[in-house]
């Protein structure tokens, strides 16, 4: 019973932004690679990026194939914009 | 506040003693001063659990910091390395707090039983043109014949319901990396799928723009 409960809460989340959906996984999809980072290495690298990012580096190379990433993983996304927040001047 | 370079950071911190004590209780202060701040969207100070949370947060990264110092690259700045740490834990915490106790039992359902990862609300709504709804319909069929039950168990998850990848890892027994690839593997499916059908999806995207 609780199972169904829960199904149908889901449900109705999911209809109150109706086409919003397909959209959101459309944009992954487009935004998908045949090799991606995986979460382990970015967080490696998630406070250079950071630092590239403040001082207005260009993103490409390796620092594209991570802002690919952060696109996609929400976790990761989250954490990156956390530590932006934490590293912009006091 | 002295300003240590990298180098001094790791040299005072590396041995115990009271140069590790001093150096520690600086980075502590930092955090402390930071954290808020990197948790604004999530946290409010106003939050009962907020000191809580920062303060454990805080101690916990002064612990990780000592046991991980020798992985410290030099690369960046080492206060954003410790920023780092402290953004994981805290946000690791947050999400454990956040999803305990929701059931989400679905992810543990063995074979094709569940509800469906519905792309698409019931009905098309009346601004829904035909060619959005064949879309659409086409990417429902990619999901429920391209995708493992679990692919489309940690699919509706992570998408839909915005359950944390960390939370979805430990339902299902896992970690992160896994879920990641789990997911990965299922988007290229997808994708291969739809451009094989006609529908690459960059091409779709500017449909669903709203």
């Amino acid at each position: 019973m609780k199972r169904v409960l829960d199904w149908l809460r889901m449900r109705l989340t999911s209809q109150r932004t109706p086409d919003s959906m397909p959209g959101k996984v459309l944009f992954m999809l487009a935004a998908t690679r045949d090799k991606e980072l995986s979460c382990n290495d970015v967080y490696r690298m998630l406070d250079q990026f950071a630092e590239a990012i403040l001082r207005g580096k260009p993103v490409k190379g390796f620092m594209a194939s991570i802002a690919q990433h952060l696109e996609i993983c929400p976790d990761c996304r989250e954490e990156y914009e956390a530590l932006l927040a934490m590293m912009k001047a006091a | 506040m002295t300003d240590r370079d990298n180098k001094a950071w790791v040299r005072e911190l590396e041995k115990p003693g009271p140069q590790r004590e001093a150096a520690l209780e600086e980075l502590r202060a930092q955090v402390l001063r930071a954290l808020p701040r990197g948790l604004s969207r999530w946290l409010s100070p106003n939050n009962p659990e907020f000191d809580e949370l920062v303060e454990d947060a805080a101690q916990e990264t002064l612990l990780r910091v000592l046991k991980q110092l020798h992985t410290f690259e030099g690369k960046g700045q080492f206060i954003n390395w410790v920023y780092k740490i402290s953004v994981r834990i805290a946000l690791n915490d947050l999400r454990g707090r956040k999803w305990r106790n929701v059931s989400l039992d679905f992810l543990q359902e063995e074979g094709d039983e569940g509800p469906a990862f519905q792309v698409a609300s019931g009905m098309s709504s009346p601004e829904s043109t035909a060619e959005r709804n064949e879309i659409m319909q086409q990417l429902q069929r990619a999901i429920n014949e391209e995708l493992t039950a679990k692919q489309r168990a940690a699919m509706m998850a992570v998408v839909i319901q915005g359950v944390p990848m960390e939370e979805v890892a430990r339902r299902l027994g896992s970690n992160r990396n896994a879920v990641y690839k789990l997911l990965h593997d299922a988007r290229k499916k997808l994708k291969s799928r739809l451009e094989k059908a006609g529908f690459p999806p960059k091409e779709l995207l500017s449909m669903f723009d709203s």
